[in-house]
């Protein structure tokens, strides 16, 4: 055995166990600190695990959250980066707890959300069975730069990943437009029919061919740039798709109830979480499942009874009131977070956490790239915004110019005892949309306040 | 009174939240009871540029820039240089301010002609000059500190015939190099701030307003608002800035 693997594998351990004894669930410094010590750590770790990869722009973590739910319905077991520290450091924390002090792995899967540039490095690494790679949007401009950028980086990430079965998204452009270039078996997964009925009016991120630049057309949109595209001029079209939601049965406030033909079998399938982008993050599961070869009965089984985590509509008991917290990072996840919203007909409390830690993005114009007129439409709910965040005066301006009235905002700023505070002295339950970073620093606020799990478990 | 605003090539100028700067005018407009109308012109829509009041142009991806130019060189420019010429008032951001230069040469010394309207051009270059930044106007682009945040590998530098918007406090600006931001020209305000601009910054936002008024309705005049929310936002990221300075 290297003795360096042994030392980076005990000072990671070690580092995990301070970092959890003082409170902090730090998942990304652990795998730093053993990185430096041997740097070519994560690949000797994943030598002897078969790992499914789970990249894209939005849905990675609950994707992966119903993957690993599959697994363990399967009987495999696996391990997984569960609080969404998605890259590099943070999966090789991932691996190293999942280790011996000597680098043998104690589960010999994994399920691992990764970040799309990071996906290149990763993949290389640790040579995955499958790679599921969700759709692609604009992101954090700040970080990635366009989103043919974002494209090419998940490109460098399959090339690495040569003996992987690939699931793409055929209702994207983009994503689907990777099928051609890489010699994996693929399996395509989409919705086949619109979504909602009055989606939120949006900018495309994708109008013009990825191939000719022509214009795309539509036999169908479900939301954002995803849907049965074509483009007149070359026919670059949106491939059929092996796994395809057939129809949308049942939409309630929290499960949708939907018809899945998997290989020429259909299904009815209950997705164990409300909103649009949740089909499709069911589908893509679906189809990671078919890849790594589990029985279709599991997979449904799963996608109906998985519980979700996170931030991804997670529950929480506010001292006897409910509260919802609803991850939000770029247009067109919180697009649907807004689509999923307004269709409710109940009264809530909503808050907005933005921030602009490196995590967040630290460019927040993207939320005037968010509807949040829709939200506005629904003025009569929504008796009250609760606003905070290191850049809660910008998400105050944003509102405001919405069309809600000044005197419904209520802004925060960085402290959230008060906020806490403020949510529990009102009578409505409370949707929180948060980006991560606020998340992560409201939920230990939440937790120490009320109980409930940290996020490592 | 009412103003007509034209937003050019929504379909794919519109990065960054820069559409954000069209809810503000037609706010800030309605707000004061002032009629306001805004037509979309995307790529390969005609109009006779000669009714609208304003020109809104935001920034975009490089993979629809040829799309865009081929639209633009099909008789665009020349409309827009006219108008220019005209004096209509002019709001353009990020690729959308380069564009109404000369050209643009990238890293690798190919040649992008642009429309040509102002005098500068843009020079592609391996920095990405990205982050929040501030820059103050000039007195007579109404003196105030503007806030907004930056993404931009292209330098751009100013001729005789144009003057900078306002000179740099923190970040880069036209080019990291000589200190300026932005350029003016007659009634052309061209700039590299995101965030979007005039939401937060609703001093710039009125004169860019107040320029088109006066050109339409000589001697009318904005009314003051309640800019609380705004200067709010303004302050925390102005104060930010300096202390990081």
């Amino acid at each position: 055995m290297d003795p360096r693997v042994f030392l980076a594998v005990s000072a990671c351990k070690l580092s995990i166990r301070l970092l959890r004894l003082t409170g902090r669930g730090g998942t990304a410094i652990p795998g730093k600190i053993a990185l430096k010590i041997c740097p070519d750590l994560l690949g000797r770790l994943a030598r002897d695990v078969s790992c499914a990869i789970i990249t894209g722009t939005n849905g990675k973590t609950t994707s992966a959250r119903m993957a690993e739910e599959i697994y363990l319905r399967a009987g495999v077991p696996c391990f997984a980066n569960r609080s969404g520290a998605n890259l590099i450091n943070g999966i090789t924390s991932a691996f190293i707890e999942n280790a011996t002090l000597t680098g043998k792995p104690k589960k010999r899967h994994a399920v691992i959300e990764c970040d799309e540039a990071a996906s290149k490095a990763v993949c290389y690494l640790v040579d995955p069975a499958v790679v599921l790679v969700t759709n692609v949007f604009r992101d954090q401009l700040d970080r990635y730069g366009e989103v043919s950028g974002t494209l090419s980086n998940i490109y460098t990430g399959l090339k690495n990943a040569p003996n992987a079965v690939v699931c793409l998204n055929a209702d994207c452009s983009l994503t689907a437009s990777l099928a051609d270039r890489i010699p994996n078996r693929v399996i395509f997964f989409g919705v086949d029919v619109p979504i909602y009925k009055n989606p939120v009016s949006e900018v495309s991120d994708a109008p013009y061919c990825i191939h000719c630049k022509h214009e795309y057309d539509y036999t169908y949109r479900t939301f954002g740039h995803l849907g049965g595209f074509y483009c007149p001029d070359c026919g670059y079209k949106r491939p059929e798709p092996q796994l395809a939601v057939t129809g949308i049965l049942e939409t309630g406030p929290a499960s949708t109830r939907v018809r899945m033909r998997v290989f020429g079998e259909d299904l009815l399938v209950t997705v164990n979480l409300p909103g649009g982008y949740n089909i499709y993050n069911a589908a893509g599961a679906a189809a990671l499942s078919e890849a790594a070869g589990f029985s279709r009965e599991t997979a449904k089984a799963a996608i109906a009874g998985f519980s979700c985590g996170f931030g991804r509509m997670e529950a929480f008991d506010l001292g006897g009131k409910s509260a919802r917290m609803i991850l939000v990072k770029n247009p067109a996840g919180c697009n649907q977070v807004i689509n999923y919203l307004s269709a409710l007909d109940e009264k809530a409390l909503f808050v907005c956490c933005l921030n602009d830690n490196s995590a967040d993005g630290k460019d927040v114009s993207w939320i005037w790239d968010v509807n949040f007129e829709t939200l506005s439409d629904i003025a009569d709910r929504v008796p009250e915004i609760l606003v905070a965040g290191i850049r809660a005066g910008d998400m105050a301006v944003r509102l405001k110019y919405a069309g809600f009235d000044e005197t419904k905002l209520r802004v925060f700023d960085g402290d959230y005892d008060a906020l806490i505070t403020a949510m529990q002295a009102q009578p409505l339950p409370v949707v929180i949309m948060p980006t991560y970073t606020a998340m992560m620093a409201l939920r230990a606020k939440m937790s120490a306040a009320f109980g409930g799990r940290d996020f490592w478990e | 009174m009412k103003l007509s605003i034209c937003h050019l090539y929504p379909d794919v100028l519109n990065l960054y939240g820069d559409t954000g700067n069209i809810l503000c005018l037609k706010k800030r407009l309605e707000w004061r009871g002032i009629g306001c109308e805004v037509t979309p012109l995307p790529i390969g829509a005609k109009a006779d540029l000669a009714r609208f009041d304003l020109f809104f142009i935001g920034g975009g991806q490089d993979f629809e820039q040829e799309v865009l130019l081929a639209d633009l060189h099909g008789g665009k420019d020349r409309a827009l240089r006219s108008a220019v010429e005209d004096e209509k008032v002019f709001l353009c951001i990020c690729g959308g301010y380069q564009m109404m230069g000369q050209y643009y040469r990238t890293h690798t010394g190919e040649q992008l002609d642009f429309i040509g309207a102002l005098d500068f051009h843009t020079v592609g270059s391996d920095l990405r000059m990205i982050g929040n930044y501030m820059f103050t106007c000039s007195e007579k682009n109404g003196a105030s500190t503007v806030v907004g945040f930056e993404n931009h590998s292209g330098k751009t530098f100013l001729g005789d015939g144009v003057s900078p918007l306002g000179k740099v406090v923190s970040g880069y600006g036209n080019n990291g190099e000589d200190g300026t931001e932005g350029a003016r020209y007659k009634n052309v305000f061209g700039a590299y701030c995101h965030g979007p601009m005039l939401p937060k910054n609703p001093a710039f936002a009125d004169l860019i307003l107040q320029t088109a008024l006066s050109r339409r309705y000589p001697g009318a005049a904005l009314p003051q608002r309640d800019d609380s929310l705004e200067r709010r936002a303004h302050d925390y990221m102005a104060n930010r800035l300096a202390r990081t300075n």
